[in-house]
């Protein structure tokens, strides 16, 4: 086994994973229920883009592509505290379900979110 | 021989990357509130896609992308503390509240002594 | 720190980043770091109070143990099939009262496994932190209070 066929199959093995974790997240995105969460996930959906980034430069053996992971970093940060404010200057949007107010089924397994829905 | 344990050590920080960011994501999609999905982005996410980073710069074998990688490393775990406190601050005051699980909240408890002063 | 040595640490971080360790790069360099220093000026409590870099490296040690096992943690609650979860907010009083020092436990606070730093009072006396396990909120202040505000206190003292 060569140093090559390790690397293409852990990075193909992380592409893979990462892919799921996108989709679980951009469902998050789209699920929402409140502004906040889809803050987080957006925020999460710029970490996974780096951890790609970092991925595909490895596999290309391409180096440009890590400033290029960088510079997203800083751009998703500066998004996430611009998110931030606002939030805190908006207020809590009418449309968002309160967590809090939503009677919460006990906790036991999967259908614990369903009480949940529209 | 040098390659092999190069390709090794990239390899598993890869998979160990694609996995915490995976598992980030599955907090995001599982965790009941705002504030709890905070935790898994902005710790397991950040970790993981660190640490891909991390491996692209191994992968360079050259000290400058390295550096470059390992100030970006840096950089994304500096920010992602900072990003997390500022939304979950913002969400607080918006007046998004934790979910029906927890235990207590005293950040509002004061807060609502303080309005009762004034 | 004084402005000097915050100067050259940036100057070799700008060596470090660009990778070319050249004259010319280290003047470029130090330019680049008065001229970020100059634009942040209001914004830092510029004092000559000493730093103890032994004691700065343990915390640095400190931060990236804390952080792998946080992550960890995480990782481990999410993948468990049955989360026992009991999140909540405590108030953590503090005793370190420089910006500085509140700005870097809050993060080290985030950094700890299962806690989340909020916010803080007006007063700068109180930090809102959000546990994932709030069963003991004593305990975790008294966690803190041993740990990282110790740790921060040796440093910058």
């Amino acid at each position: 086994m060569g140093a090559e066929t390790i690397l293409s199959a852990a990075s193909t093995l992380a592409l893979g994973l990462m892919c799921v974790a996108f989709f679980l997240t951009a469902w998050r995105v789209i699920r929402g229920p409140t502004l906040p969460d889809r803050i987080v996930a957006l925020d999460m959906l710029v970490a996974i883009a780096i951890g790609f980034i970092a991925v595909i430069a490895i596999r290309t053996g391409f180096n440009l592509y890590i400033d290029i992971a960088i510079a997203l970093g800083l751009v998703g940060f500066l998004a996430t505290v611009a998110f931030a404010r606002f939030v805190l200057s908006h207020g809590m949007s009418e449309d968002g379900e309160d967590p809090a107010l939503v009677p919460d089924r006990p906790q036991r397994g999967k259908g614990r979110r369903k009480g949940r829905a529209r | 021989m040098l390659d092999l344990v190069l390709a090794l050590i990239v390899a598993v920080m890869l998979v160990a990357g694609g996995i915490f960011v995976f598992l980030a994501a599955l907090g995001i999609v599982r965790l009941p509130d705002v504030y709890t999905r905070m935790h898994a982005a902005s710790k397991a996410g950040t970790v993981g896609s660190g640490l891909m980073l991390f491996a692209a710069g191994i992968h360079s074998l050259d000290i400058a992308i390295f550096m470059r990688a390992f100030a970006g490393f840096v950089f994304f775990v500096l920010t992602a503390p900072v990003g997390a406190h500022l939304l979950a601050r913002a969400a607080h005051k918006a007046g998004y509240r934790l979910a029906r699980v927890s235990t207590v909240d005293e950040m509002r408890d004061s807060e609502r002594r303080d309005a009762k002063k004034r | 720190m004084r402005p000097a040595v915050i100067v050259a640490l940036f100057a070799l971080v700008w060596l470090a980043v660009s990778g070319s360790f050249t004259i010319p790069n280290l003047l470029l360099g130090l330019a680049a770091g008065a001229l970020s220093l100059w634009l942040i000026r209001g914004h830092i409590q510029l004092d000559g109070r000493r730093v103890r870099p032994l004691k700065v490296l343990s915390l640095v040690l400190l931060f990236i143990k804390e952080l792998a096992l946080s992550a960890w943690k995480v990782a481990v609650l999410v993948a468990s099939p049955k989360m026992a979860l009991k999140p909540g907010i405590f108030a953590f009083p503090l005793t370190v009262d420089r910006d500085f020092e509140i700005t870097l436990l809050a993060n080290l606070i985030t950094l700890t496994p299962g806690t989340l730093s909020v916010d803080v009072s007006e007063d700068r006396k109180v930090l809102y932190v959000h546990a994932i396990d709030c069963s003991d909120p004593a305990a975790a202040r008294r966690d803190i209070a041993n740990g990282f505000e110790k740790k921060i206190m040796e440093a910058f003292r």
